[in-house]
């Protein structure tokens, strides 16, 4: 019964009922400035939405474009199945790290509240959007609403945008992924596939970016967002290699 | 709520770290600092952004630099930026503006792209009450700091050109001077009537006039002297017998700096100055060292007084109390090493005018030579001798060139012996004129260089960079002329021999790492000091001297050829200008630590230590070193250098 109820979408939990009140007539027009931002990264234990499962999230809270060190959510989720060996070895989450950990279905309330009127900003966002709104539907009973904003996408405009205004005679092949756009722009560097220090790492992305983009004149939410759909339609570039 | 792992590196785990490193921050309790570092936040700003506007910008964050260096400028009374300050990673900004409660005394801004950490201003005031060492070390710093301010506000106004004090020499102009209405006596006056017009006015010379009232002469007290008193002239004879002519003389828009630097060349004491076509008056060395207190001339009158040439051993040495005081007043590197050339080229002309009197007078006329930072007249402190000497070819048989050679020999040795005792050391590379292969007659020094610019052996681009930058020094100065003459002439159609040059001139690697830290001599006597000549101003020499060649340019002074090419458009007006700003803040850099090691007793050398100097002075120096990439690749292209 209670999942038919799910399914049809009737039985939400508290916090997504709240999520959703927020976001019901979200204001897009403001300044980027004036909006809180989460900044997040799941690590994973593989790829498929549809088998694999959250294991680490790690979030950063972006507040008048400025990183509030202190406003941190970081937690370990206990998979239902054992961890698979070649994901320990990208995050180097091992096992016995995550078995006293609790179930994430107990942490993803919080950490929903944690984005409690923010946008919710990652790098190659889209798969971690995919689990975690996977996880919200089968434990809290649907997806939660926040305005997401990509770092890759910001990235590849950003590119798109000198490349048309400085004619840069060189068209390097730019990888777009994280650790090597935060070399290019000469950003302090994170370790990597940690989720906080992930997330920290693109937070500092975003914030780079997010500056530069002003001085084009992004200035608001809804610029941003535009932009981001003009940047994921323009043809030539080369495909995101993590 | 969520949980925390203490494995984390993280800010704020990173903010702890970073506070630890710094003062006052490092003199905390851990837990304090733990407590401060969750209250903390990153900012970013974009190189070039404001990140503070003075008398606008309310501080609610002390700002603590992690990546990135920032400027602060002071905007003064008249909208003039001046220079405070750079600060780069682990500084911090913003202290003194929040504990006066003020909004920000001063305008700062990114010049990289920056990353800071932001205390909270409460936070900030807080830890300053209630924990006493903090505030005592920042307010040890907020005092040195504005000391610091105040010694810089102080030169920056000395360094203006309309400030009234210590800068006469280099501000004041001729025509500021020149206070007595013109005096003029006609040409067909007695000789007594001068001197009885230059005795009342109180003056040392006074003009003569034809009968149109156009002036024709110049007669001085020196005049007097000389011409009637010791060879008998009467007083009663016409004035015309007695004035020098025709009448010498310079603008009275001519710094007096200039001016003097003009009189001593000319070996007078006196130069009618002019506006237009019109003289107006007369200017003497006695004007203008009244107008600026002690000077250089004096150490002129005592070297040209000597009549032994061993009474010109010692004087060298009073160059450095000089060059102290010229510094201090706020001359300019340039300003400096002319007035160290100067100087030393009379000691040296004094040298061979005293030495002809004792081996006798020369069987062909000869032109003595400076090359190198002589003929570029860029000395600093004693520089080793390099010079040669070119001499009217002979008649083509035996006993006329043998004459010539024994004379010269002679002549050559003892003068270098003489220059050595005088203070300034042989040339190790032996390019003097003591060496035969160096003291020539004028049709062999052609071949040299004619060679020289025809076969661009890696020796003759060696030579290029001593060689080419001759000057005349003394004698029959007509030959170096006719020597450069032919150079001017030759060298813009020597193409290849332009091309090896510019290949020279690109081979000197930017003294800076790829992180943008000074590359530094890894090992030896000079262990971690940077060697500014080779590293820092050879580039710009090397750049200034083949772009001269180039455009058949005669003068060798580096910032002379900068100022002339960029004048004519020869090189793009961007780099000049940078290059002149390089070129010219290198060289006083190296001037300051030459003469402080030179106070202190030791050699002066070119070997700076990066350490030692301001964050102001690393920031501009690491900026006058990206200009060689700039340079190199200009040169590069021009010359269609091949790599």
């Amino acid at each position: 019964m209670s999942n038919i109820l799910k399914w049809l979408g009737l039985s939400k939990h508290e916090t997504l009922k709240k999520n959703r009140q927020k976001f019901y007539d979200f204001n897009r027009n403001k300044s980027l400035e004036d909006y809180d931002f989460v900044v997040f990264d799941t690590e994973l234990t593989g790829l498929d939405p549809r088998t694999d499962e959250i294991v680490s999230i790690g979030a950063v809270r972006v507040q008048k474009l400025r990183i509030a060190l202190g406003k941190n959510f970081f937690c370990y989720a206990r998979p239902n199945k054992p961890l698979p060996k070649d994901s320990t070895l990208i995050h180097r989450i091992t096992p016995s790290q995550i078995i006293d950990a609790p179930p994430l279905s107990e942490t993803l309330p919080d950490f929903v509240d944690f984005t409690s009127g923010a946008v919710i900003v990652g790098h190659f966002v889209n798969i971690d959007m995919n689990f975690l709104n996977r996880a919200t539907r089968n434990f809290l009973g649907g997806t939660i609403k926040n305005p997401v904003i990509d770092t890759m996408k910001m990235a590849q405009f950003y590119e798109d945008y000198r490349k048309r205004n400085y004619y840069e005679d060189r068209v390097s092949r730019l990888s777009f992924g994280l650790n090597d756009l935060a070399k290019k722009y000469g950003l302090p560097l994170f370790e990597k596939h940690d989720a906080l220090e992930d997330a920290m790492q693109t937070a500092y992305l975003f914030l780079f970016l997010a500056k530069r983009l002003r001085n084009v004149g992004i200035s608001t939410l809804r610029d941003m967002i535009a932009a981001q759909s003009r940047a994921a339609f323009s043809s030539d570039r080369d495909s995101y290699t993590a | 709520m969520p949980q925390k792992n203490d494995s984390h590196k993280a800010d704020p785990e990173a903010v702890l770290e970073f506070l630890k490193s710094i003062r006052p921050f490092s003199d905390l309790e851990e837990q304090v600092l733990e407590r401060i570092s969750k209250r903390m936040s990153v900012d970013f700003f974009e190189k070039g952004s404001v990140i503070l506007e003075q008398n606008v910008s309310q501080l609610s964050h002390l700002f603590l630099i992690f990546r990135g260096a920032i400027k602060i400028n002071l905007i003064d009374s008249e909208n003039r930026s001046i220079l405070q300050d750079v600060r780069g990673e682990g500084s911090q900004f913003g202290a003194l503006s929040i504990i006066r409660g003020v909004k920000s005394l001063f305008t700062v801004e990114a010049i990289e792209d920056t990353f800071c950490y932001l205390l909270e201003k409460e936070i900030f005031l807080d830890l300053l009450k209630r924990i006493p060492t903090f505030a005592g070390h920042l307010w040890e710093k907020f005092s040195s700091d504005v000391m610091d301010i105040a010694y810089e506000e102080l030169r920056s106004q000395k360094l203006e050109p309309r400030s009234e004090e210590g800068l006469r020499l280099f501000s004041s102009r001729v025509k500021d001077i020149l206070k007595r209405p013109l005096e003029v006596v006609a040409a067909s006056d007695t000789i007594q009537s001068a001197a009885t017009s230059m005795t009342e006015n109180g003056v040392g010379s006074v003009l003569v006039t034809d009968e149109k009232g156009d002036i024709i002469g110049i007669v001085t007290d020196n005049d007097l002297r000389t011409k009637v008193v010791s060879k008998g002239l009467s007083s009663q004879a016409p004035v015309m017998e007695a004035m020098s002519s025709p009448v010498k003389s310079i603008s009275a828009e001519t710094i007096c700096f200039d001016a003097l630097i003009t009189m001593m060349n000319l070996e007078t004491h006196h130069l009618a100055v002019n506006e237009g076509n019109k003289i107006v008056g007369v200017v003497s060395t006695h004007d203008i060292m009244v107008d600026q207190g002690v000077s250089p001339m004096s150490l002129y009158r005592e070297i040209v007084s000597q009549t032994k040439i061993e009474g010109l051993y010692p004087l060298s040495e009073a160059t450095t109390l000089i060059v102290r005081k010229l510094i201090t007043e706020g001359a300019k590197a340039n300003d400096v090493a002319r007035m160290i050339t100067a100087l030393n080229d009379h000691i040296v002309n004094r040298v061979l005018i005293l030495l002809e009197k004792q081996v006798g007078p020369p069987p062909y006329p000869y032109c003595w030579i400076l090359m190198g930072s002589e003929g570029r007249q860029e000395q600093t402190f004693k520089t080793d001798q390099d010079n040669a000497l070119i001499y009217e070819t002979p008649p083509e048989d035996w006993d006329h060139v043998k004459e010539a050679k024994l004379y010269f020999r002679r002549f050559g040795n003892l003068a270098i012996q003489h220059i050595e005792a005088c203070g300034y050391p042989l040339c190790k590379g032996e390019i003097m004129a003591s060496n035969p292969k160096w003291r020539k007659p004028f049709a062999v020094w052609r071949n040299y260089f004619d060679r020289w610019m025809s076969a661009p052996e890696p020796q003759a681009v060696l030579h290029a960079t001593i060689f080419f930058d001759f000057r005349p020094g003394h004698g029959y100065l007509k030959l170096a002329e006719r020597l450069r003459d032919y150079v001017v002439i030759q060298a813009p159609n020597r193409g290849i021999f332009l091309m090896h040059l510019a290949r020279d001139c690109m081979s000197t690697k930017t003294p800076l790492s790829f992180f943008r830290g000074f590359l530094v001599e890894k090992n030896g006597e000079h262990k971690d000091r940077l060697d500014i000549k080779t590293r820092g101003l050879t580039p710009f020499v090397d750049f200034a001297r083949i772009m001269a060649l180039r455009n058949g340019l005669t003068e060798t002074n580096t910032l002379t050829r900068l100022r002339m090419l960029g004048e004519a458009g020869a090189i793009p007006n961007e780099l000049y200008t940078e290059t002149v700003e390089a070129y010219e803040f290198q060289t006083q850099i190296r001037l300051i630590h030459q003469l402080r090691l030179l106070e202190s007793g030791q050699q002066p050398d070119n070997y700076i230590d990066p350490s030692e100097l301001t964050d102001v002075e690393k920031q501009t120096l690491k900026e006058a070193f990206g200009v060689i990439g700039r340079i190199q690749a200009y040169v590069k292209t021009e010359f269609r250098v091949l790599e």
